[in-house]
């Protein structure tokens, strides 16, 4: 029997999803107006919003993004794309090769929107440089994205919110999604090659002023401020370092991201009110406004009926692996996979009763991260590469992201889910 | 069709907000421009040496062998002024050795120079010359498609300047592309 308040509950959250998916205004505005009438209407009490708030991801996410800010004025990651490009020394393979190797790495640091808005422009002058088909670089690096934030606890959105709510730790994320990240990675690149073989050549009367067209590029001159560029490094590499022992030094992720933003600011100098003015606040209201409207399905009972009738199919943790793995790719291929993760974590959570759901985080990992890789709009990092591309002139279609991002989601969850099968289910 | 690039706007502005515009002019610093992309046909390179090119970065080189068919012309220039003011106030006799010590320092630049040549198998002439550093440049550098130039060329000794004030002159009075290092 469904109560009215989960009718209600049930009817914000399809109209908030229907609103981020037609993006007709913009997601954090429709996931407050979703928070805001569930509080309306007293569905989650406001006692109980701390509960489903989670500070979490939201403080890691706020620290990231401080790190992040104050990093970027110092020119970083202009000279690390930069120092790319020139590695490539024009040749189309190594471009093909290093810019998604070096945008997997990016992005199991940072998050995949601002890996690729920072190394995206420099890979649209080199092909222009090439005089190249940009299309195939340009798939392989947002495919790279989605792969790289696949790897850690912080690369990719729902890996933050699969680690707070399964208390799972950064170095649990590295021993289960690193090695199918990596293998992935070159799956992509190798799936990219043959898709477009024909057209990543490279000019051989022209090779060499290519070239030299591309190594006048340098990298030093990217850099703005030489200390602040110092300091930026070492806090980086601290912070990633810390991240390695949070849990033995008992800290929560969102700790060591806050310290080391906190430190960031006291070491550089930074004005706090400009640090602070560049956080993404829209991004973080929106992952606050998803918490609410999430939390109110769990509240009404409404997650719970929904797994009992889950595991009324699903009777041991391989079926539940590979229906969680190939779910959450396929959904995630269509709708955006913050507020599905937000969605499935509760129910991953109701299912624990009767199923071991250590697998399952992994399962939902792999589909949420990978399953954006499938269309055009299934991540955030694809549309902004897409959109910078048409930015420059350069149309990407649906189909053409399609036919080469169905064919790579396929591969990849196929082989991390195949990995997850062998580790926890057995042969 | 339509739809779908109107779908992306949409979601990229909401995404990316003005992050892209910051960030694409942050990169304008550094990238080339559309004129700046085409590469010009070189078929000689005047390569000018004074006793402060003694540090010449491999960059250059790989300029140079860039161009395998033109021809390379390199020329170390002595200050045919401070000759004169040696001759006016100290005489003849110094100005010899003057000219001897700077004949001896063009000779160890200039043989640095041929090693490097000679490694990367390109062709070149050379000359030693007394004269006035900039106008010399300014009247036979228009012969050549390129020049090749220390930022410390024609510098006072104290190399006070980033970029000394005869290789200022040299970019605003020669109209060539001028690979400055």
């Amino acid at each position: 029997m469904i109560s009215s308040q989960e009718i209600m509950a049930l009817s914000v959250f399809v109209g908030v999803y229907a609103l981020i998916m037609s993006e007709r205004i913009h997601r954090t505005v429709a996931a407050m107006i979703g928070a805001s009438l569930i509080l309306i209407l007293n569905i989650v009490p406001w006692e109980q919003v701390p509960k489903y708030l989670d500070l979490n991801t939201i403080l890691l996410l706020a620290g990231m993004m401080t790190v992040v800010n104050i990093a970027r004025d110092s020119g970083l990651f202009e000279y690390i794309a930069i120092k790319t490009a020139r590695l490539s020394k024009g040749n189309p393979m190594k471009v093909l090769l290093l810019f998604p190797i070096i945008t997997a790495l990016v992005s199991a640091v940072l998050d995949n929107v601002t890996t690729v808005l920072l190394l995206t422009p420099m890979l649209i002058y080199i092909t222009r440089q090439m005089d190249i088909n940009p299309l195939p670089f340009l798939l392989a690096e947002v495919f790279a994205s989605n792969i790289g934030g696949t790897a850690t606890l912080i690369g990719d959105p729902p890996n933050i919110m699969i680690g707070s709510a399964a208390g799972l730790s950064f170095n649990k994320f590295l021993v289960n999604m690193a090695p199918i990240a990596f293998l992935d990675l070159f799956v992509t690149v190798g799936i990219i090659y043959l898709a477009y073989r024909g057209t990543i050549g490279s000019h051989k009367g022209r090779s060499e002023a290519i070239r030299l067209s591309i190594m006048s590029l340098r990298g030093e001159e990217a850099i703005k401020d030489r200390t602040l560029f110092r300091k930026s490094v070492v806090m980086i590499t601290a912070i990633i370092v810390a991240f390695f022992f949070h849990d033995r030094l008992g800290l929560q992720p969102a700790v060591i991201a806050l310290s080391g933003a906190s430190l960031l600011l006291l070491w550089s100098g930074t004005s706090p009110e400009y640090a602070l003015e560049k956080v993404e606040w829209a991004t973080l209201f929106f992952f606050g406004g998803l918490f609410i409207v999430v939390g109110s399905l769990v509240e009404t009972g409404a997650i719970d009926q929904l797994a009992d009738w889950m595991l009324g199919y699903v009777h041991t943790e391989g079926e539940a692996v590979l229906l969680i793995s190939w779910f959450s790719a396929f959904s995630s291929a269509v709708v955006d996979n913050i507020p599905f993760t937000a969605t499935m974590i509760p129910l991953i959570k109701a299912m624990g009763g009767n199923l071991s759901t250590y697998p399952l985080w992994w399962a939902l990992s792999l589909g949420a991260c990978l399953g954006g890789n499938g269309t055009a709009i299934g991540a955030s990092a694809n549309v902004v590469v897409v959109g910078m591309a048409y930015r420059e002139g350069i149309r990407i279609t649906f189909g053409d992201f399609l036919k080469v991002g169905m064919l790579i989601m396929l591969a990849t969850v196929g082989v991390g889910s195949a990995l997850i099968w062998v580790r926890y289910v057995g042969l | 069709m339509v739809k779908f690039a109107d779908l992306i706007t949409r979601k990229f502005q909401n995404i990316a907000g003005n992050r892209y515009e910051e960030i694409l002019k942050a990169y304008e610093e550094f990238f080339l421009t559309e004129e700046e992309m085409a590469i010009p046909d070189i078929a000689s390179i005047l390569m000018l040496l004074d006793r402060y090119a003694s540090n010449i970065p491999d960059e250059v080189y790989e300029t140079i062998s860039s161009y395998p068919d033109a021809k390379l012309q390199l020329v170390y220039l002595v200050d045919e002024s401070v000759c004169r003011l040696i001759r006016e106030t100290l005489g003849e006799n110094d100005v010899k050795k003057f000219k001897d010590r700077e004949e001896g320092r063009a000779n160890e630049i200039l043989s640095k120079v041929r090693e490097r040549l000679k490694e990367l198998d390109i062709a070149w002439t050379e000359d030693v010359i007394f004269g006035d550093k900039s106008e010399y440049v300014e009247d036979t550098g228009q012969k050549y498609d390129m020049l090749i130039v220390s930022k410390h060329y024609g510098s006072e000794t104290a190399k006070t300047h980033t970029v000394s004030p005869v290789v200022f002159r040299i970019v605003q009075h020669v109209g060539k592309p001028i690979v400055l290092y």
